[in-house]
């Protein structure tokens, strides 16, 4: 590889690329490092915690026989996931960041990087979109699933883990894997907050040289690569879930 | 001796009473067929007494319990009470073996390979056993009903109720599950079934209860109910099947 000690001319484009990804190659590495982090634990942690927002979701408020505690604490909650899911998807992420980010620094907590404040809005966004997802995917599972493992003396809970869930999990994976994708992209709304993500990063190798053109085709071309091999595993990964999913309850 | 007591039993939909004082004993060991024309009631009856529907008032004893209410544990009690549905309800994400052992895996806490031993002799006995790896899509209705009512016996009920087991069955379909049910009221097993199929009412039952909006207007033995019913209302609703009743 030819190695640019000085920037090319300003017409040079391939040369300038070429400069700028021998020069700032650390750079855009840590962006792609910290974009798949991000995109990663973000779309793990939504998923997990919308499952159990999904199982309180499900819980029914029955004035017959539970008691008028549980219905209240069970009514409050799902209101209040109500309430969060729409402020989330209401409201930009870009947004979210600043607020979460500025807003929390106050209380000048010692872990409170911009890359944890990151991950911390990336998750509580993916959230309230997977929420969504695996309700419209339960709502697609037969009333009759839930009701064949009531009369085999499960729980409701036991009923949507074993017997529901999985199905509506199966059916919403390609919803579940496309966020993941949509993270990838949209996760560069967090270089707001100072997240080095692969935006941020292509900022930091352009600002020295003003070749943002040709820094941010460096970029494009990155992120096509991230999504377009992303997908290919994620997909081979849902393949394989499928199947496996079938074999989880046994 | 009585398994299960039904009393003064109502349960509405909307402000509209579907069941309208139920009264009726289950004894161990009988087969009990429950007949009636559509939204007469005999299926939500059947609901309610596994407590898949809410009763509205009235009671349901059964193992000296009252299982209407809130305090017991539901579903204890129906882990002995199987269940078998007109639309099968088979875990569809599973194969025929994991829709057998599933329950009595997580319920009973028993050895994966006990119970798959078990659901051997199950499939076995209901011709089901080389389709065991299957996954239940791939199943024809009649097949899928048998396996639902294998992962019923599964749990080792000590009844079992059967809505409408041959309803959204093919008609060349029906017979095999049939063969299956009579086959198991050979056992001892309690069996309440509603049917819309009097000839196999007729053929299987110990007795026979005929549903009306929402009441029980006459219980017999299957013989005097088919042959000699006593109420006009039953007499009227029979004539419609003469044709199939008379074998």
């Amino acid at each position: 590889m030819i190695i640019l000690s000085s920037l090319p001319n300003k017409d040079a484009f391939f040369e300038t690329i070429i400069y700028l990804i021998s020069t700032y190659y650390n750079y855009f590495l840590m962006g792609i490092v910290y974009t798949l982090i991000l995109s990663i634990v973000g779309t793990i942690g939504g998923f997990l915690i919308s499952s159990v927002f999904t199982l309180v979701r499900t819980q029914e408020i029955d004035y017959i026989r539970q008691s008028r505690i549980k219905n209240t604490i069970l009514r409050f909650l799902h209101s209040l996931i109500d309430i969060y899911i729409n402020i989330f998807r209401g409201t930009p992420m870009m947004v979210q960041a600043m607020i979460f980010y500025y807003g929390l620094s106050r209380l000048q907590l010692d872990f409170w990087t911009p890359m944890v404040a990151g991950i911390f809005v990336v998750t509580l966004n993916t959230t309230a979109y997977l929420a969504e997802i695996l309700r419209s995917g339960i709502n697609g599972i037969s009333k009759g699933q839930l009701e064949a493992s009531r009369s085999l003396g499960f729980s409701h809970n036991q009923g949507m883990i074993y017997v529901v869930l999985p199905q509506a999990i199966r059916n919403s994976l390609p919803a579940i894997t496309n966020e993941f994708i949509i993270n990838l992209k949209d996760t560069s709304v967090l270089s707001v907050i100072g997240v080095t993500e692969l935006f941020r990063a292509t900022q930091l190798a352009t600002a020295p040289n003003y070749r943002t053109t040709e820094g941010f085709f460096i970029a494009a071309m990155l992120y096509l690569l991230l999504t377009f091999f992303s997908s290919r595993i994620v997909n081979y990964i849902e393949k394989k879930l499928k199947s496996d999913v079938v074999k989880v309850a046994s | 001796m009585i398994i299960l007591k039904v009393r003064d039993l109502y349960k509405k939909f909307n402000h509209q009473y579907v069941l309208k004082g139920i009264n009726l004993d289950i004894y161990k060991g009988e087969v009990l067929s429950i007949i009636g024309s559509s939204g007469s009631g005999k299926t939500t009856l059947l609901r309610c007494l596994n407590l898949l529907e809410n009763p509205n008032k009235g009671k349901i004893i059964y193992h000296k319990v009252d299982l209407v209410n809130s305090k017991i544990d539901i579903n204890r009690h129906r882990m002995s009470i199987g269940m078998v549905f007109q639309q099968f309800n088979l875990f569809d994400h599973l194969s025929v073996m994991d829709n057998l052992i599933l329950a009595p895996k997580k319920l009973f806490n028993k050895k994966k390979n006990i119970l798959i031993r078990e659901a051997m002799e199950k499939l076995t006995s209901i011709g089901m056993f080389e389709f065991k790896d299957r996954k239940v899509s791939n199943l024809s209705g009649g097949q899928k009903q048998r396996v639902a009512i294998a992962r019923a016996l599964m749990m080792n009920p000590d009844m079992i109720l059967f809505d409408e087991p041959t309803s959204s069955l093919d008609p060349e379909m029906v017979g095999e599950v049939h063969g299956v049910i009579k086959s198991l009221s050979n056992t001892g097993i309690t069996m309440v079934i509603v049917t819309h199929e009097m000839m196999f009412a007729k053929s299987i039952s110990d007795r026979v209860a005929f549903m009306d909006k929402g009441k029980i207007i006459e219980i017999q033995d299957a013989k005097s109910l088919f042959d000699f019913p006593k109420e006009v209302r039953t007499k009227e609703f029979l004539k419609r099947f003469d044709n199939q009743i008379t074998f």
